[in-house]
């Protein structure tokens, strides 16, 4: 289309703008003539400002380059094939069976402008109706003065009819078959009998009474239209909804009552998988289902691209999650959905994008040729939308952080692959930063998607790492995460130290290996001066949503209170994870110190009540140990006893340590994460 | 050889041809006359040339007349016309350049090969001057067009036109110069460019071509580097670097004494004397301009890289001496690019002293002793960094100083090289000036350009006063560090690493000559590095109001270490409180501001290779480093689990301290309880510990560590004797290296992954989210609300359509109402043009 229409472009160029290409030409000649005599002065701005544009147009293609490169770089390759081949040869329309009775209703008629809506539309449409009606007044007189200007009219009509008629067909061919089809429909024209509330409350109950009743091909069809409403507005389609309430009646009763008839009408159970449908596939049954259900398929489709509003949307995407193996028949039907639900996940609305992923979920695990489609899509997606992160997104892309985990958790075997391909390409990045210590391979690693993306396998591998053999992942992900640590040292990227601490952390949870986290929170724990005429602006620091701090925080009071409190934070969760083992009192000794020197030195009051509160605990905890396994008779040397110890406390989960940690993690925001 | 005129040509030619020989370099195609080369000699004159001379050659070739000389031409021409049949190939091939290669080059084999695309460019140029100056010489530009295009063709006959016409050529030349002087102006500031590089390159060419030839082009070139265009200046900068790195003699050229001047002398040795006076002056004219222009901003870099070179490559050429003073004040340089460039210059000057003898190294270090002195060791790191590089004999410590006033009197040409120490240049010369003959100096040259080495005496000697210099500078940094620490310490600046820029360097230089020092300095030296590292008497005192970074002081502690033990540890110095200030250093440690290689390198120095330690003291590092490999990275940690390793079994009865045996039996100390935050290592009770972090660190992520602990707490079932399979057989700083991140990433990427997985479906179950997250999506919308929404919806959609319907009546509508004014004027045409009919049927 696009090629023909450049074509055609071209075509009218040549034959009609050839004069002003003259002129073009004139001029430029002129301007290259006038150039070098003008004053050398004048010439050079030019120059210059030309130059400053290019430059600015470089600079910011080149940041748009970087960051899709950077997408690109870490994304999965996705080949967009769309196979519509099951699906285009028929638009959804079923013929329908004449017997079917329509009523009309003459008592509804009068509520055909029910709902008064005080937008501007209508109050333009009204206006513009009154428009119409003076100009026609106008067009009347003028023919009545001189009635030859008719026959002129009706020529110049003619004429436009038929060029238009002629444009139409020279774009016909190139028309996305989506969206001309019902024209093109051979012999089924489609009904455009006006749709009344009686008619489809009866055709309802026929269908509830009987599945294989005609009214179903009826009420398909205006699920159709109603699904369709609103794309062309000069179908005769459009002119079957009079009433809002047709409309809600039908999407309602279709949405919620079609996987019932259907399996009712294939008898196939509720927990039928795929193998079963394909099975169906070839029965007679399924020959007269067939184009019912594709029809309703794709009805539903074509409302999830309308809709606009997010509860209607979460409303549709849980009826239609109950007919999800249903979509295995089409796959291109499946994929499409797939490109709607994974739009639908990434949008910010939480109810929406939790109903979409279920659906999505639903089709991975239903339809295994869907998974790595999905594992795919998925991962791109959760890139595109990790890009940039506030304040307000952390929550949303903690949920599609979990939301993935939750996908790749489904096959481990299979999305392991993607895993460490990912990883690899993390690893890369990381090298090459490492090699050349440019500043542009550091942004690679320095912002949110390379971030993001290390989390998502770190919690990947928390969740699998036991019942799975993961180790290579976990060691690859582990050097990614202390090469990170060691690229980007100092007090401005504390943010992304204490979250790779975390990652520590979780990692460290999972695999029972020990991690020296101290090391990385060295920094958070340092006294530092704070500059004392900054108090009079308040900026509220969230290490969630910050990699870098700004250098004018560098010194801000409210950056070293989060410092420290996220320190405390990640610190006691180290401690909480080894609070029994026999050695705690050895883990604690250096933070410790550092802890007791910073509490004797900060200036900042409201930092010394939890500075004081982290001594006095693991001071606490530190005596018990020690006591504890000062009547112990083993060595360190005997590895079963030095397991063993305090187990039974640890299971128990009673020590103070241990409450105190939880009190600890309930004050950080509820992360809705299980463990 | 362009700038002569065509007259001259001629006669220079008759000149060469002289011997039997015809001229062997002087190649045809370069002696082409262009309009430059004749504007040139227009303002000159020549006066200067020695036509004498030429004339008296000329004169000599009487016998031979104009025909011989046509002849001889002829055949050579034919020689000439095979090898460029075989050239051209060539000549495609290399079209890009860079310009400071474009100068030709000589082959080990003697040839010039010349740079075509410098060649291609100036033909271009010289074409598009023609066209500028088309009314001018047209016979003059049929002749050179020519030239290029016919070259490689018939490259006979086009040779033998050139030759005829450049004779004619030149009058018309000089008829046209002031015209074309014109023209010039007009020249856009590209062009000149153009045509100056081309020059430059012309020049250049001649130069490395004929050295002794040409060597006047050199004032030339350094009038073209006097150029207002900076680029042009720039360029002439380096081609002259480019001429003079070739052709600057491996001799030092001597002032002739006046004396010798008026002694009658061959012709010669005329002409190498004048060569050499010519060169002489020319370089020192051009690094008078290389040290003056060194301080415009903007020819900086290039200044400086022009002296760098210069002295790489003659470090034995008369004026080394402001070369070097010009590269030492460069060492501190805040651009990164010319210190770099400053520093490697000065460490080949160290590392190569085959090339001067030694004189430039001890030189350069007078110098940098003096520039440290001079900024108040406020200097770049680099700066002091090259001396690193330097080089000194293993027995020289240990020769008596008297070796060094014996001066060997008998030869004259040792005194030759003492005087540049201890003379200016001119004075020197002066001493030398009676005593050396003609036929002396020329054995001299050759001997030098022959043998570089030096007496094994004198090479002390001088070897000798560099290490005095040096150390010099390290002790001035030293004492300057003490008493700005003390000074700043009040101040409690605390910015570690900027205040004493030339404390690290110096200090690993301390290390690395620690064997050289003089025994004398010995005791004075350790005081001040204990100072230094932090201590103090009083044990009460925190070691923060020191204001060295712990690296800085970790450090201090090496190099008493390696300065105690270089002297076969005859040295009576009590280094305890070294140990005492690395047991509480190690605290202080933080990963990533300072340098792990120092610590490392401290535990290597301090605990790994030293003998049997104190047992109380072992046993407080060894607690202190299981407890450090707890908080810190996998690569300190395995530096702190060796060095832990070897103190073990170097005091076996340290092993108790991996056994549960309470209160550590008979060996406990005299406190009895453990106490990690003591200062002291007497005073921690470390010996009543237990290493329980060993057990702890077997669960270590790091494979190399957590085997590590294993194979320590294996020790313990061993009896004292023995000591566990060694697993790991390096010093703490190479398993530092081997386990840091850096090399971690810099190893190759491991193979793909290969991940067999047991094949599990994991059932329908939820892994991460929570059911509470997942409960709020079955919670299905109101059924009223979504009936409203789903009403909005409808209702919008309908709005839209039916606005769209709307607004195209209503276009069709005017534009109907439009076409009503087109009706009419088609009417009136058509009454107009019956009308017109009506009026023409009439």
């Amino acid at each position: 289309m696009a090629k023909k229409l450049g074509k055609k472009a071209r075509k009218f160029a040549r034959k009609n703008l050839q004069s002003a290409a003259k002129r073009n030409r004139k001029i430029r000649n002129q301007f290259n003539h006038r150039r070098p005599r003008r004053g050398g002065s004048g010439a050079r701005e030019d120059g210059d400002e030309d130059l400053l544009q290019r430059v600015d147009d470089a600079s910011t293609m080149a940041t748009n380059d970087a960051a899709d490169a950077l997408i690109s770089g870490l994304e999965f390759p996705e080949d967009d094939v769309e196979i519509d081949a099951d699906l285009s040869d028929s638009d959804g329309y079923l013929s329908e069976d004449p017997g079917c009775p329509y009523y009309s209703d003459g008592e509804d008629g009068d509520d055909v402008k029910d709902c008064i809506m005080q937008d501007g539309l209508d109050k333009q449409n009204d206006d513009m109706n009154l428009d119409i009606k003076k100009q026609k007044k106008k067009l009347k007189k003028l023919l009545d003065k001189d009635p030859e200007f008719a026959n002129f009219l009706e020529k110049w009509q003619a004429e436009l009819e038929s060029y238009r008629s002629k444009e139409d067909s020279d774009e016909e061919d190139g028309m996305d078959a989506m969206d001309d089809d019902d024209d093109s429909n051979d012999g089924n024209y489609p009904n455009a009998k006006i749709l009344t509330s009686k008619t489809i409350s009866e055709w309802c109950q026929l269908v509830s009474k009987e599945p294989k009743s005609p009214a179903l091909r009826n009420l398909l069809n205006a699920f159709r239209d109603a699904c369709r409403y609103g794309v062309h507005s000069d179908s005769p389609s459009m002119q079957r909804f009079q009433n809002t309430r047709v409309f809600y009646q039908i999407i309602t009763f279709v949405l919620s009552e079609s996987d019932n008839l259907f399996r009712a009408l294939l008898e196939i159970p509720d927990d039928a998988n795929k193998g079963r449908i394909m099975n169906l596939k070839n029965s007679k049954k399924w020959q007269t289902v067939d184009p019912l259900l594709k029809s309703y398929l794709r009805s539903s489709l074509n409302l999830l691209s309308q809709l606009t509003d997010n509860k209607i949307l979460a409303f549709v995407l849980t009826r239609l999650r109950v007919s999800a193996v249903l979509f295995s028949a089409y796959p291109s039907t499946a994929s499409t959905l797939l490109k709607i639900l994974f739009r639908l996940w990434a949008s910010g609305d939480q109810s929406l994008s939790l109903s979409a992923f279920l659906m999505i979920r639903e089709v991975a695990s239903l339809l295994p040729d869907c998974l790595d489609l999905c594992l795919i899509k998925a991962y791109n997606t959760y890139l595109a939308s990790t890009k940039l992160v506030n304040d307000r997104n952390t929550k949303h892309i903690d949920f599609l952080m979990n939301c993935l985990v939750e996908l790749y958790s489904l096959d481990v075997q299979n999305s392991c692959e993607r895993a460490v391909t990912s990883v690899g390409q993390l690893n890369a990045i990381l090298r090459q930063a490492s090699k050349t210590k440019e500043k542009e391979d550091l942004r690679k690693i320095d912002n949110w998607q390379y971030i993001n993306c290390v989390n998502l396998w770190v919690r990947f591998l928390c969740c699998n790492y036991k019942d799975y053999n993961l180790h290579p992942l976990f060691s690859q992900v582990l050097q990614v995460l202390r090469g990170v640590a060691h690229l980007f040292p100092g007090t401005r990227y504390l943010p992304l130290r204490l979250k790779l601490a975390q990652m520590l952390n979780e990692l460290s949870t999972c695999s029972q290996m020990f991690f020296p986290i101290p090391s990385l929170l060295f920094d958070c724990l340092e006294f530092r001066e704070i500059s004392q005429k900054e108090q009079t602006q308040k900026t509220k620091v969230n290490f969630l949503s910050l990699l870098k701090v700004p250098k004018n925080m560098l010194k801000s009071r409210d950056f070293q209170e989060e410092c420290v409190l996220s320190a405390i934070q990640v610190l006691s969760a180290h401690f909480a994870q080894w609070s029994y083992h026999i050695s705690f009192p050895e883990v604690a000794t250096i933070p410790l110190i550092l802890l007791k020197r910073l509490h004797e030195q900060t200036t900042i009051e409201s930092l010394h009540r939890p500075i004081k509160r982290l001594i006095d605990q693991v001071n606490e905890n530190k005596e018990f140990i020690e006591r504890k396994r000062e009547v112990v008779s083993f060595s360190p040397n005997d590895k079963a006893p030095v397991d063993s110890f305090l187990q039974e406390e640890k299971s128990s989960g009673n020590a103070s340590f241990t409450r105190f940690y939880a009190s600890i993690a309930e004050n950080r925001q509820p992360k809705g994460r299980k463990t | 050889m362009g700038k002569r005129s065509g007259a001259k040509k001629k006669d220079k030619k008759n000149k060469v041809i002289l011997p039997p020989e015809l001229p062997p370099e002087v190649d045809d195609e370069e002696v082409y006359v262009s309009e430059e080369d004749i504007d040139f000699y227009g303002r000159h004159r020549f006066h200067t040339f020695d036509q004498k001379s030429i004339d008296r050659y000329v004169g000599r070739t009487a016998g031979h007349d104009e025909a011989e000389v046509e002849r001889l031409y002829e055949e050579r021409n034919k020689r000439k016309a095979t090898d460029a049949s075989r050239r051209p190939q060539e000549e495609d091939d290399d079209l890009e350049v860079d310009p400071v290669d474009a100068l030709p080059i000589k082959t080990l084999q003697g040839e010039l090969v010349y740079n075509k695309a410098k060649k291609a460019r100036y033909e271009e140029n010289t074409g598009s001057m023609k066209s500028k100056a088309q009314e001018n010489g047209a016979d003059a530009k049929q002749s050179i067009k020519k030239e290029p295009t016919g070259k490689s063709k018939n490259k006979k006959g086009d040779d033998k036109v050139k030759n005829t016409q450049s004779q004619t050529e030149v009058p018309k030349g000089k008829l046209h110069s002031d015209v074309l002087e014109e023209v010039k102006e007009e020249l856009s500031a590209e062009e000149l460019f153009e045509k100056k590089k081309a020059q430059l390159a012309e020049l250049g060419m001649a130069m490395l071509e004929d050295p002794e030839l040409n060597i006047r082009s050199l004032n030339d070139m350094l009038s073209i580097s006097n150029d207002k265009d900076q680029k042009v200046v720039k360029l002439g900068l380096m081609s002259l670097l480019a001429v003079f790195k070739d052709i600057i003699p491996s001799y030092r050229i001597r002032q002739l004494t006046e004396k010798e001047l008026a002694v009658e002398v061959s012709k010669e040795v005329k002409k190498t004397r004048y060569y050499e006076y010519t060169l002489l002056r020319c370089y020192k004219t051009y690094l008078q301009k290389l040290i003056s222009l060194e301080k415009q901003r903007h020819f900086y870099p290039v200044a400086v890289r022009c002296m760098c070179a210069l002295l790489d490559t003659a470090p034995h050429f008369n004026f080394r001496e402001s070369l070097l003073a010009s590269v030492v004040k460069n060492l501190s340089s805040s651009d990164d690019v010319v210190r770099k460039m400053c520093c490697e210059t000065i460490r080949s000057i160290f590392i190569n002293e085959g090339k001067h003898r030694g004189e430039a190294t001890i030189e350069a270090v007078r110098l940098i002793a003096d520039h440290v002195k001079l900024n108040d060791c406020q200097l770049h790191p680099d700066s002091i960094e090259v001396f690193l590089s330097l080089r000194f004999d293993e027995d020289l410590g240990e020769h008596e100083t008297e070796e060094q006033k014996v001066k060997p009197k008998k030869n004259k040409r040792w005194q030759n090289q003492e005087a540049p120490k201890q003379l200016p240049v001119s004075d020197k010369k002066k001493t030398r000036r009676e005593l050396i003959s003609k036929a002396r100096e020329e054995v001299d040259a050759d001997l030098r350009a022959v043998s570089f080495t030096l007496d094994p005496k004198e090479r002390k000697g001088i070897q000798r006063e560099t290490l005095s210099a040096l150390f010099e500078t390290y002790f001035r940094i030293l004492k300057h560090t003490m008493s700005t620490s003390n000074l700043r310490s009040k101040a409690n600046i605390v910015s570690p690493g900027a205040s004493h820029p030339l404390l690290a360097p110096c200090l690993e230089g301390l290390g690395k000559f620690s064997h050289l020092i003089d025994l004398d300095f010995m005791g004075e030296l350790i005081s001040c590095l204990k100072k230094l590292s932090g201590y103090s008497d009083r044990q009460d005192e925190t070691p923060h109001d020191n204001t060295l970074s712990v690296s800085e002081r970790m450090q201090c502690c090496i190099v008493a270490f390696k300065v105690w033990r270089s002297n076969l540890e005859a040295l009576n110095v009590d280094l305890q409180d070294f140990f005492v200030q690395l047991y509480n250093l190690i605290l202080e440690y933080r990963p990533d501001r300072d340098r792990g290689e120092v610590l490392a390198d401290a535990l290597k120095t301090l605990l790994w290779e030293g003998r049997q330690q104190d047992m109380l003291r072992a046993a407080a590092f060894i607690k202190r480093l299981a407890t450090f490999a707890l908080s810190f990275g996998s690569a300190e940690a395995i530096a702190a689990l060796i060095t832990l390793k070897h103190l073990l079994q170097k005091n076996s009865k340290c092993r108790n301290m991996l056994e549960n045996d309470s209160g550590g039996g008979s060996l406990s100390s005299l406190v009895a309880k453990y106490n990690p935050e003591a200062k002291d290592p007497y005073l921690s009770g470390a010996l009543a510990s237990v290493l329980w972090e060993l057990s702890l660190l077997e669960k270590h992520y790091d494979i190399s560590v957590s085997s590590m602990a294993s194979n320590i707490l294996s020790m313990a079932n061993l009896n004292p004797t023995q000591n566990p399979v060694p697993i790991l057989n390096v010093n703490p700083l190479e398993a530092y290296r081997d386990l840091s991140i850096e090399r971690e990433l810099s190893k190759p990427a491991s193979k793909a992954l290969s991940l067999n997985l047991k094949k599990k479906r994991r059932g329908k179950e939820f892994v991460v989210l929570s059911p509470d997250v997942l409960q709020k999506a079955d919670c299905s919308v109101d059924k009223d609300k979504l009936e409203e929404k789903l009403q909005n919806h409808f209702a919008v959609l309908r709005g839209i359509s039916e606005n769209e319907r709307l607004r195209a009546e209503l276009n069709h509508t005017l534009s109907s109402i439009n076409m009503y004014k087109e009706y009419k004027k088609q009417k009136k045409n058509t009454k107009s043009k019956i009308v017109r009919k009506k009026v023409a049927r009439v």
